[in-house]
């Protein structure tokens, strides 16, 4: 753990990408200490509607007078909701999947991954849109939609790690002491292909916060007041360009959020990748 | 007409009757103001084209299948109809009529039709396409439907001879001469010709032009609009521009960026307040300003608890900051209305105090409902900030009052689906009504009379004594009788929590500053593009 956290200190972009998910966590968690406006998650002011940023409301208000700065803390709160439960679920369902789907080979390996497949056939975004329409806009919805878009690349992914290391000789003596194939999948394969498992995982979150904040931003998210970002850029588009800070700073929240998770991601990888690992090492 | 034409009449009184028989007969030299200059002015230039930004979507091109005002363009620019409103305060003139009479009784309607009028087709309207456009509005349950049964019954229209109409009423019905302006006059040969399976050509016509109107549409696609081109052999002469075209687009920012660069000529003014003050402020608009009657408000759902107890819908009335939204969130633009009927309409009272911003008040109320509280829906439509914005605000009252609420936004098309049916409409809902024809009627009758639930009365309000007072003002022939029957019928309304009013709109027209000659009427708000003119 020292050493990955070392590595990745090394790696300035991961750090940077670390830095902004932990700003991203310290935001959510310490919302209302560090709002100057809690109430404003649910409160309207409409005397104070659209200020510009200034000493009263540092990136200035919403629509109805809402604190954008104060919202904007609140609104990672959702985020990391969505991004975090989604993406758990989607792990969930995926890996174990796509284990079974890879240490097994037949008729079901086959069927399992011929239903991810069909998933992975259509573009996420668009089946995302058709469950979350489908099932009314909330929070819930949001993740269902997600988790349900999102499992089959885990599936995938570990099917096919499991498939390229269930004849290496480790795996074999495994087998051969007598293991249970439930032993061998999840003692002696998943701890090996958990490097890849964790590099998606933490790119997958940029993807889905994305995903997420699109939902938003079409009103399928979480309904009014809930301060999140997507909607809440979609409700600046009836005020640009005069109003720009409604816009600007929930699509800056967004954007630096999924650059931590992609930049973290990437480090992630170049640490724990060995392929890659030996592959620089070649390099040099 | 018999023995009737003669004498005052219970419908309209005897110099009514003339003027509008001179007016018609005027109409093409003068009757209609500045037509003469516009059509000499088309006739000199001959060219001229506006590209008009819609933000709502244009998904049929049948007249009697939309009656809403975001889709008006094409039904006043391809077709014409018997009378038509014009002008602010609007009046109705005759368009193919040139004449009518009523029976003593209010009954029984003629019409004496122009001749020569020709469809876009070059046929020639007369008798049979009134009966049959009127048949077909009878028939094929659309809203402007809900406009003419409660009037007549099928069959019950007759073709007298090749330009003579008789409507027959079921009972006399004050403004029956007010809603013909939305009997759009099909072309019945052609219209025939292409039904399929008894659809009354809902199919074809949803798609093509059968009318005689200023412009002949050119090029139809709901994802893109409509192109129409002058129809120079029109009665009242070619119009103004040689082109129009109507496009569709979504969003506020598109409309109003293609406005200020020119790709678009005019917009439609339902945007936000700051976006208007936005045109306003660049020297290529001309943002057009006129007082209007357009209503908006909230719907209660009166037939589910806890919409059903009168304590509940005036806590909830309480709960809306009123002066918050005019004066801040709408700029001042527009001014607080307290009742069904827009201030500026006769028939509208003057001394209804309204609901104010109260949340003691509120909880107040609310300790008085006798039946369960629960969590309860308010709708706004999607495309219409106002309407969503004002949900947004009556979301924070009602958690200031202690009445949980959950928002849904969603397009007018689905919105107008579930009108229909009381168990699918929303527990609340922000919308406008528009004027429809200028009568005290079009709020007070249409949102309150029992007889239009689902069609206006989008509530599902029911009240025995307000549904009297609307049906006596009906059968009352003479204004200033039925005036004090409308106040009385908003007063109990007003009192009775039947919705929540909040304020009547001005209208605004942005258009750039080469478009001329733009005449706003409430009814239609100011798209029938045949006066315009590009300098």
């Amino acid at each position: 753990m020292l050493r990955i956290l070392r590595k990745l200190a090394e790696d300035r972009a991961a750090l940077v990408g670390l830095i902004l998910i932990l700003a991203l966590i310290a935001a959510a968690i310490l919302a209302p200490l560090l709002s100057t406006h809690p109430g404003d998650v649910t409160e309207f002011h409409t005397a104070r509607r659209l200020s510009p940023p200034g000493p009263e409301n540092w990136l200035g208000t919403d629509r109805m007078g809402s604190d954008i700065y104060s919202r904007l803390l609140f609104g990672a709160r959702i985020t990391l909701t969505i991004a975090v439960t989604a993406i758990a679920v989607a792990v969930l369902i995926g890996v174990p999947m796509g284990l079974i789907a890879g240490y097994y080979e037949g008729f079901g390996s086959n069927l399992l991954m011929r239903v991810s497949d069909i998933f992975l056939a259509v573009p996420q975004i668009v089946l995302a849109i058709a469950i979350a329409q489908t099932l009314g806009p909330s929070i819930e919805n949001v993740i269902l939609a997600l988790s349900a878009t999102y499992w089959p690349f885990w599936a995938r992914l570990v099917y096919a790690e499991t498939r390229s290391i269930k004849n290496e000789p480790f795996v074999e003596a495994a087998i051969a002491l007598g293991c249970s194939p439930f032993r061998v999948m999840v003692l002696h394969i998943l701890p090996s292909i958990s490097s890849s498992i964790i590099v998606r995982t933490t790119i997958g979150m940029g993807g889905t916060i994305l995903t997420a904040a699109t939902l938003g931003f079409l009103g399928l998210g979480p309904p009014p007041p809930t301060p999140e970002w997507g909607r809440t850029i979609a409700e600046s588009r009836e005020f640009l360009p005069m109003a720009w800070w409604y816009a600007a700073f929930p699509g800056l929240a967004i954007f630096l959020v999924v650059m931590g998770f992609n930049l973290l991601g990437d480090g992630l990888r170049d640490v724990l990748d060995p392929r890659l690992r030996r592959a620089a090492r070649h390099g040099k | 007409m018999r023995e009737e034409s003669g004498r005052a009449t219970a419908g309209l009184r005897r110099r009514d009757v003339l003027r509008a028989g001179a007016a018609g007969a005027a109409i093409g030299t003068a009757g209609l103001p500045g037509l003469a200059q516009a059509q000499a002015q088309a006739q000199a230039q001959g060219r001229g084209r506006i590209a008009f930004a819609n933000g709502s979507a244009f998904d049929t091109m049948d007249p009697h299948a939309t009656f809403d005002v975001g889709r008006v363009a094409y039904r006043l620019n391809l077709y014409d109809g018997l009378m038509r409103w014009l002008d602010n305060p609007p009046k109705i003139e005759p368009w193919l009529a040139e004449s009518y009479t009523v029976s003593e009784d209010g009954k029984r309607y003629v019409f004496k039709l122009r001749q020569g009028v020709k469809f876009h087709d070059g046929s020639d309207l007369t008798a049979d396409d009134v009966v049959y456009s009127m048949e077909r509005i009878l028939s094929i349950g659309k809203p402007v439907t809900a406009l003419f049964t409660p009037l007549m019954d099928r069959g019950s229209t007759k073709a007298l001879d090749r330009y003579t109409v008789e409507f027959n009423l079921k009972s006399a019905s004050a403004i029956f001469i007010a809603t013909l302006h939305d009997l759009y006059v099909v072309n019945s040969a052609l219209v025939k010709r292409n039904e399929r399976n008894g659809d009354w050509g809902q199919e074809w016509l949803s798609r093509n032009d059968a009318g005689s109107g200023s412009y002949v549409l050119q090029r139809f696609d709901p994802a893109r609009g409509f192109l129409a081109r002058r129809y120079n052999q029109h009665f009242l002469g070619p119009a103004g521009l040689e082109e129009i075209d109507f496009r569709y687009v979504a969003e506020v920012n598109s409309r109003v960026l293609g406005l200020i660069r020119g790709d678009f000529q005019g917009t439609d003014p339902y945007m936000p307040q700051d976006q208007i003050a936005r045109l306003q402020a660049d020297p290529n608009m001309n943002v057009m300003e006129a007082e209007s009657t357009r209503l908006f408000y909230a719907t209660f759902h009166h037939q589910r608890p806890p919409f059903t107890d009168l304590n509940f819908r005036k806590a909830v009335s309480h709960c809306f900051d009123y002066d918050g939204w005019i004066n801040n969130i709408l700029g001042g633009s527009v001014v607080r209305n307290t009742q069904v009927i827009p201030n500026p309409m006769w028939g509208a009272p003057k001394d209804v105090a309204g609901y104010t911003y109260d949340i003691d008040k509120a909880k107040w109320y609310l300790q008085r409902v006798q039946v369960p509280l629960r969590e309860i829906t308010v709708a706004g439509m999607i495309g219409y900030e106002q309407s969503m914005q004002a949900a947004a605000l009556l979301q924070n009252g009602l958690a200031r009052a202690g009445v949980q609420s959950k928002l849904l936004n969603e397009p007018f098309p689905v919105v107008s689906n579930k009108f229909r049916d009381p168990a699918q409409m929303y527990d609340m809902l922000f919308l406008w009504r528009s004027t429809y024809y200028a009568d005290p009627h079009n709020w007070a009758g249409e949102m309150l009379h029992s007889n239009r639930r689902g069609n206006g009365n989008n509530g599902y309000y029911s009240n025995p004594e307000v549904d009297r007072l609307l049906d006596q003002a009906l059968a009352t022939p003479d204004q200033a009788r039925r005036a004090p029957l409308y106040e009385q019928v908003a007063r109990i309304a007003a009192e009775d929590a039947a919705a929540l009013c909040v304020h009547n709109g001005k209208w605004y027209g942005p258009f750039r500053k080469n478009v001329q000659g733009v005449r706003f009427c409430p009814i239609g708000d100011g798209q029938e593009m045949r006066w315009l003119r590009i300098t």
